[in-house]
């Protein structure tokens, strides 16, 4: 019957909040300096700073899943690793899946099944045709007739004009062909290039460390049961606000 | 005997029926979001051109010249990722798709220019983790009546939402470009 004098009770409550503040401790340390972190990135200058290790790029998806593939056009290389479209060893500002690639007067064409990109002969992209620019999608084929690109899409075999914002349908049939996979020498070449250039911004990993995000479903549990702490120890605290009785 | 476990009463006097509950919020909580959600699919650029035009006109490309890409690179402060820029025009309206990185991802967005003024502003997919505010209609209609002065800047400067500084910058700069773009076609 002792338990529930106030005095236990007292003394209880203290306990919990000695004990409950030690093992929130380190996660609450973690949550305030992070904060600060972030409230001050451009002073710190986290939005420049970059991260490449392997797991966090993982956890970005940005190390690509399977096996990369690709085709050779001339001395210039377009291969698909996951959903990532490259052009030698460079990122290549295409969505969709990689379906072929032709060079076409001067200039590659390379088609997804949702766009086609026209790089130019110093590798810049000339134009990133989608659905307003391209016949009913998804694109299904891509070949060259007479130097003029054609496209086989859902919708039938097209011939592109030769400023490519214009087609006509047409009876060239298109032979489908399988995208090879890149042998191991190139695919380390390639990851290494991803590496370095998919670097995420510092910033965006202390945010997404902050939230616990970046660990998956533990690290937000974790990063609740923290807050909840908070919320927990305040409450406790008032309780042992009031002055004691002597 | 040694010291029994106390629970304190303020949380021995929940229910069970309240510990239920709490736990279905926290985890409401835990299920909702991730940092790595998917693209924001507002609206297709071609139901945007269709919308805002009255119908999709044959497309045409500006072809930007050495001295255009350097105003191009003055304006988005780097390349824009196209040598040609696509547009659209009926009658004196003239739409633009256009495509800029707000901190890692591009943000598309559809500008219909009127007269040297913008007259419509649409985030069409957003694919940022943060900062999608910029796609609310109040956030956008600040461009509407806006134009080019001095140094390609617009008239009036569209106010900051916090938390999504960049892309709010990614949406100026894409419509001080949709301006000069209008100017040059």
């Amino acid at each position: 019957m002792s338990e529930s004098t106030p005095k236990h009770r007292r003394r209880n409550t203290r306990n919990w909040h000695r004990w409950l503040g030690l093992v929130a401790a380190l996660p609450l340390l973690w949550l305030s300096i992070s904060g600060l972190l972030l409230n001050h990135a451009e002073f710190f200058g986290l939005n420049e700073a970059e991260v490449s290790t392997g797991w966090v790029l993982k956890r970005y998806n940005q190390v690509p899943e399977g096996e990369p593939r690709g085709v050779q056009v001339g001395d210039r290389k377009v291969s698909q690793w996951g959903v990532l479209l490259f052009l030698d060893h460079e990122d290549l500002q295409l969505n969709g899946n990689l379906v072929g690639a032709v060079a076409v007067k001067n200039r590659l064409v390379i088609a997804t099944d949702e766009r086609v990109g026209i790089v130019n002969g110093s590798g810049e992209m000339e134009l990133d045709l989608d659905e307003l620019s391209l016949p009913p999608l998804p694109v299904e084929g891509v070949g060259v007739k007479g130097e003029q690109l054609v496209i086989r899409s859902s919708g039938g075999t097209y011939r592109f004009a030769n400023d490519f914002l214009s087609f006509e349908e047409c009876e060239i049939s298109l032979s489908t062909t399988s995208l090879p996979l890149l042998g191991d020498e190139a695919k380390d070449e390639l990851e290494s290039a991803i590496r370095t250039r998919n670097a995420m911004p510092l910033s965006r990993v202390i945010l997404d460390a902050h939230s616990g995000k970046i660990f998956g479903f533990p690290g937000t549990f974790l990063t609740d049961l923290a807050a909840i702490s908070v919320i927990v120890l305040t409450i406790l605290g008032l309780r042992l606000f009031p002055k004691r009785k002597l | 005997m040694g010291n029994p476990i106390i629970i304190p009463s303020i949380l021995v006097s929940a229910t069970a029926s309240k510990l239920r509950s709490l736990f279905f919020v926290i985890a409401l909580l835990l299920s909702g979001g991730s940092a790595f959600s998917a693209d924001r699919v507002y609206q297709k650029p071609s139901d945007f051109i269709r919308g805002s035009l009255g119908e999709i006109p044959a497309n045409k490309a500006i072809v930007l010249d050495a001295t255009q890409q350097k105003t191009v690179r003055a304006i988005l402060g780097k390349r824009y990722k196209t040598t040609s820029i696509r547009h659209w025009s009926v009658g004196k309206k003239t739409a633009f798709i256009l495509e800029e990185i707000g901190k890692t991802e591009y943000i598309t967005t559809g500008y219909v220019v009127s007269g040297g003024k913008i007259s419509t502003v649409k985030v069409l997919v957003y694919r940022e983790t943060h900062g999608w505010e910029v796609a609310r209609p109040a956030f956008t209609k600040q461009f509407e009546g806006a134009q080019l002065k001095g140094g390609n800047q617009l008239s009036r400067a569209a106010k900051n939402i916090a938390g999504a500084t960049l892309s709010v910058r990614a949406l100026t700069k894409l419509a001080r470009l949709a301006l000069y773009l209008d100017s040059i076609k």
